[in-house]
């Protein structure tokens, strides 16, 4: 298959990458750093990737994703997309900079809103499969990053969360918008993930690998799931999380 | 791949305090700091107390692979592990393995590890073509042979600089079995029975011993093996399905239960004696590897690992005499392994192996009494000429490690002046 990952650089996206690669898919990695997307691109070719190609620029502006988009569809367009990117925002910062919160929203809301939407159109447009895969049709299919932390706003952290509650509703949405084209959104819930991003939290007994994050992104895509909570403890936990009346919810300093 | 613990070495029962910093491009801390890879060293050669730990696991890509001469580049965080999974594939696999396969390649050049094969190849940095080393008073440099840096990094314990990159030399291999010999030895309380084993199995690629320390007449087994072909199911190691899930009750660690340990173990190599078997590589060389943080199994309190090497010529009669000391020290053991290092020599200063005779024995949580008979094997060794081995030490004194290693000073005056570590104050500070 033909798979495009945005925001390759995370932990998550090169753990799946890894995935790909070693089942000799075709990639197409977008992201901000070029010399850490060609390591990724070298790591990705030694494991068996057929072929990577490595697109470095500004991945969370419109313009950028727009052409991005144009220029992969010119190409005979792609079977699976991966969108990574994201910033876990800084809550102290967030409060005193309003520019800063609002560069937040833009690559953890808008920007990934933006790259699912024109991936759907151009995957829509393709009637067929790009790639043929004896195990079904898995073409076709998004999966956009969001997070646990997006099924309620909490005291710590929830600039973050509203992005991420944003980008969740914005997949429902379009999942239901795309279905009769089909296409199919897949929203990925990860809880705590052991990556760079979360270097300086405390490891708890439910932070979970990119490595097995990535395992469950790849199968959900496969099975074309709607909502993935990596690990699966996540769904109940946040179905409880979201049952506390808010008048106790407000009271946490969670 | 992540390490068990971010603070821990995996002999355990450490109070420390670290700050925590993880490898980018090219920033290096500013203040001590000692480069890190798994922790899989049991001792403070992976700790630096009160300072930084750059972690480096998560540069861990391969970078290019030249499938014609099988030499692979990669970032010094990628670990053995990985490295195998891919390479077993191709038919390539790294030159030298330790005993469990989750160390990077920058902490196996950086302990110099060896393998079943040392006898055959040598050490693990012998396979290393070149490496990437970037230092915090320097440019970025290639260090390969003759270069002044290269006797100080290989086997360096991380203190000439945080090796980046490094290039190495793989072995083409005809598939992903193991053809293995079991055959028991020993009971007179000598290591004859080891050494002709071993003197008669010179032509097989991979040789290692068990030994159980507890018995007088140090019986044992001996393994021997070469590759071979195997189904492709073998290809991948499988996921380990066991973990240590808790810290096991101080109780069970006793001589009792390691003597009923090696008792077990040894009747069931009996029952298959002299056998000859087709395994799976992984099964051959990471028999502990299945059992994910096995070193939960020695409590929280941790144990230590005592390693030492004796000149061939001493070792026949030195290696009986120092097992029958901590035998009559009770200072208990599980599992000690015995194996004959060849004649190759390293290129670094403080690398472990010498022609000779290697014995490894776990130390549970030792006590005042336990170190008092480690100090004073540490003596024999030292009297025999030989050494005891930095990676698994946590106790060694500062002067028998200048005897094992005069030439530590080199080291010392070529080291990093931003890097350290517990394990180096340790045995660097003056008596």
């Amino acid at each position: 298959m033909k798979i495009v990952v945005v925001g390759a650089t995370s932990a998550i996206a090169q753990a799946a990458i890894r995935i790909w690669a070693g089942e000799g898919h075709t990639l197409i990695v977008f992201g901000r750093n070029n010399s850490e997307l060609e390591r990724i691109a070298a790591d990705a070719r030694v494991r068996g990737a057929v072929a990577v190609t490595v697109h470095a620029g500004e991945i969370t502006s419109n313009a950028y994703i727009a052409s991005a988009v144009d220029s992969l569809a010119v190409n005979g367009g792609v079977d699976q997309a991966l969108i990574a990117h994201g910033s876990l925002t800084d809550a102290e910062r967030a409060a005193t900079e309003p520019d800063y919160l609002a560069r937040e929203f833009t690559v953890n809301f808008t920007s990934a809103c933006v790259w699912a939407q024109l991936l759907a159109n151009a995957m829509a447009a393709n009637e067929q499969p790009v790639t043929k895969t004896s195990r079904g049709d898995r073409s076709r299919t998004i999966a956009v990053i969001s997070s646990v932390a997006g099924e309620r706003g909490r005291y710590s952290n929830f600039a973050y969360g509203a992005a991420k509650a944003g980008l969740t509703a914005f997949c429902d949405g379009l999942r239901a918008k795309m279905l009769p084209r089909g296409v199919y959104i897949v929203t990925v819930k990860p809880g705590t993930v052991d990556t760079p991003m979360t270097a300086h939290m405390k490891r708890g007994a439910l932070t979970a690998s990119a490595e097995s994050v990535a395992r469950g992104i790849v199968g959900a895509m496969n099975n074309k799931t709607d909502i993935a909570y990596l690990p699966l403890i996540w769904w109940p936990i946040m179905s409880i999380v979201r049952a506390i009346p808010e008048r106790i919810a407000k009271k946490l300093k969670w | 791949m992540t390490p068990v613990s971010l603070d821990q070495p995996w002999g355990r029962g450490f109070n420390v305090e670290h700050t925590h910093a993880f490898a980018r491009d090219s920033e290096l801390p500013t203040r001590s700091f000692l480069p890190r890879g798994l922790g899989r060293s049991y001792g403070d050669v992976c700790v630096n107390d009160s300072g930084v730990l750059l972690h480096n696991f998560r540069r861990d890509r391969l970078l290019d692979f030249d499938e014609v001469h099988g030499v692979l580049r990669c970032e010094s965080g990628a670990s053995i592990a990985d490295i195998a999974a891919v390479m077993v594939r191709k038919g390539w696999f790294p030159a030298v393995v330790p005993g469990t396969r989750f160390v990077t390649v920058g902490g196996a050049i950086a302990n110099d590890i060896h393998g079943k094969n040392h006898h055959v190849c040598g050490t693990f940095s012998r396979s290393v073509l070149s490496m990437l080393l970037r230092r915090s008073d320097q440019d970025v440099q290639i260090v390969e042979s003759n270069h002044p840096l290269e006797d100080v990094t290989v086997a360096g314990l991380g203190l000439s600089g945080v090796i980046d990159e490094a290039m190495l030399q793989l072995d083409c291999i005809p598939g992903p079995g193991i053809k293995q010999d079991t055959v028991l030895f020993g009971g007179n309380g000598s290591i004859d029975g080891y050494l002709s084993l071993d003197a008669s199995s010179q032509a097989w690629p991979y040789t290692v011993g068990w030994i159980d320390t507890l018995d007088r007449g140090l019986r044992g087994v001996f393994f021997r093996g070469e590759h071979c072909d195997g189904p492709d199911d073998w290809l991948t190691p499988n996921a380990a399905k066991l973990a240590m899930p808790v810290d096991a009750p101080q109780w069970v660690l006793g001589r009792w239960s390691a003597k009923a340990f090696n008792e077990l173990y040894y009747r069931a190599q009996g029952l298959k004696s002299a056998t000859r078997e087709t395994i799976p590589l992984w099964q051959f060389f990471f028999p502990l590897d299945a059992v994910t943080a096995w070193n939960r199994a020695y409590g929280k309190r941790g144990f230590v690992q005592y390693q030492f090497v004796v000149p061939r010529a001493a070792a026949r009669e030195v290696v009986p005499k120092i097992l029958a000391h901590l035998r009559e020290s009770n200072v208990a053991s599980y599992l000690a392994v015995i194996k004959s290092f060849g004649e190759h020599l390293s290129r670094g200063l403080l690398s472990f192996p010498m022609p000779g005779v290697t014995v490894a024995l776990d130390v549970p949580a030792p006590n005042e009494k336990d170190r008092r008979a480690l100090d004073r094997a540490d003596a024999m060794v030292a009297d025999a000429g030989g050494r005891v081995y930095p990676a698994k030490d946590a106790r060694m004194s500062a002067v028998m490690f200048k005897r094992f290693y005069p030439q530590w000073e080199r080291v010392e005056a070529m080291r990093d002046p931003m890097i350290s570590s517990s394990f180096w104050r340790r045995v660097t500070r003056s008596s």
